[in-house]
């Protein structure tokens, strides 16, 4: 009997019995870069404003890793998987919201193998949303606002971004010239970033 | 002339907001995350540096985390164990304070 288990090939210990979450196998398997997991941190963190209070930035963020792990997101191969990524989240956002729209009127879930961006959807769910919603959606909006209290151009262009004015129409609107509005968005990038890189509650 | 009037609920203009936010963060260049890095104190190039707290490991601990790992059992046992050992010593004897000679005293500094 002892024969036998000697002759089989055995299985190297591993060094510790951690199992890789789809963030660390991502960056294993050199998808992303370092700098990039920090980037999409931001961007998990941004996209976490906009979900309902159950879902939080980390598991939007795995979920969007995992979705790619498993092949039921595929990545163009002239798009880059930073902002591939994103968009992944952004469509999650969406899917999340929708759910909380529908409430507890449907039991649908948000589907792992759901190919379905349900972007639109929820956009038409906007129309005949509750008060409630109404209201989380105008709080999250000012917690936004407050990220750049003090800077007023800043929050011009973040006003004129809500009612869905392109960089031209702001600019027009605000009266002010392409260096000033670029220095504007590097201090909104740098607010961003910093408020990205911390783990408190948003 | 009528004016367009456009009414936004505010989860349409979140929704507006938090996309046009989402391309500035995907512009953002390594040079600009390492300076808001440095703001916060942090340096992304240090191992184990606390921006990338929440992206190794799930943030948020589950009670199934302290409760169901080995190292909790591990350390449980070691404990319980150290107890019983300690239980069951013979305590050691409690020494008496020696009292320091009346004529000893009288030449005391303090007094």
């Amino acid at each position: 009997m002892n024969a036998v288990t000697d002759a089989m090939p055995q299985i190297p210990q591993l060094k510790d019995n951690r199992i890789l979450i789809p963030s660390e196998t991502a960056l294993a398997l050199n998808l992303i870069g370092r700098m990039d997991l920090l980037r999409l941190k931001a961007i998990a963190r941004l996209h976490a404003r906009g979900l309902p209070p159950d879902i939080t930035w980390d598991d939007l963020l795995q979920e969007a890793f995992t979705r790619v792990l498993v092949g039921s997101r595929r990545k163009p191969p002239d798009v880059a998987m930073v902002p591939f990524l994103a968009g992944v989240m952004r469509s999650l956002r969406a899917q999340h919201w929708q759910r909380l729209c529908r409430g507890a009127a449907s039991p649908a879930t948000v589907r792992i193998d759901h190919p379905r961006d349900l972007s639109a959807e929820a956009a038409l769910c906007d129309a005949a949303s509750d008060p409630e919603q109404s209201l989380i959606a105008q709080e999250r909006l000012d917690a936004i606002y407050g990220l750049f209290a003090g800077d007023s151009v800043v929050l011009r262009i973040i006003a004129g971004l809500a009612e869905g004015r392109s960089a031209a129409q702001i600019r027009a609107a605000m009266k002010i010239s392409k260096t000033d509005y670029a220095s504007a968005r590097k201090r909104m990038r740098r607010a961003l970033l910093r408020e990205g890189l911390t783990c408190t509650q948003n | 002339m009528h004016t367009k009037l456009t009414i936004r609920t505010p989860e349409a203009a979140l929704a507006q907001v938090l996309d046009a936010l989402e391309h500035e963060l995907v512009e953002a260049t390594d040079e600009e995350i390492l300076e808001a890095a440095r703001d916060l104190g942090m340096n992304p190039m240090m191992k184990g540096s606390a921006a990338f707290l929440g992206l190794h490991y799930p943030q948020a601990m589950q009670w199934a985390d302290f409760f169901e790992s080995e190292e909790l059992k591990t350390e449980l046992l070691r404990s319980v164990n150290l107890r019983a050992e300690t239980e069951t010593a013979p305590k050691p004897k409690a020494q008496r304070l020696k009292r320091a000679d009346p004529a000893e005293r009288k030449n005391s500094i303090d007094k």
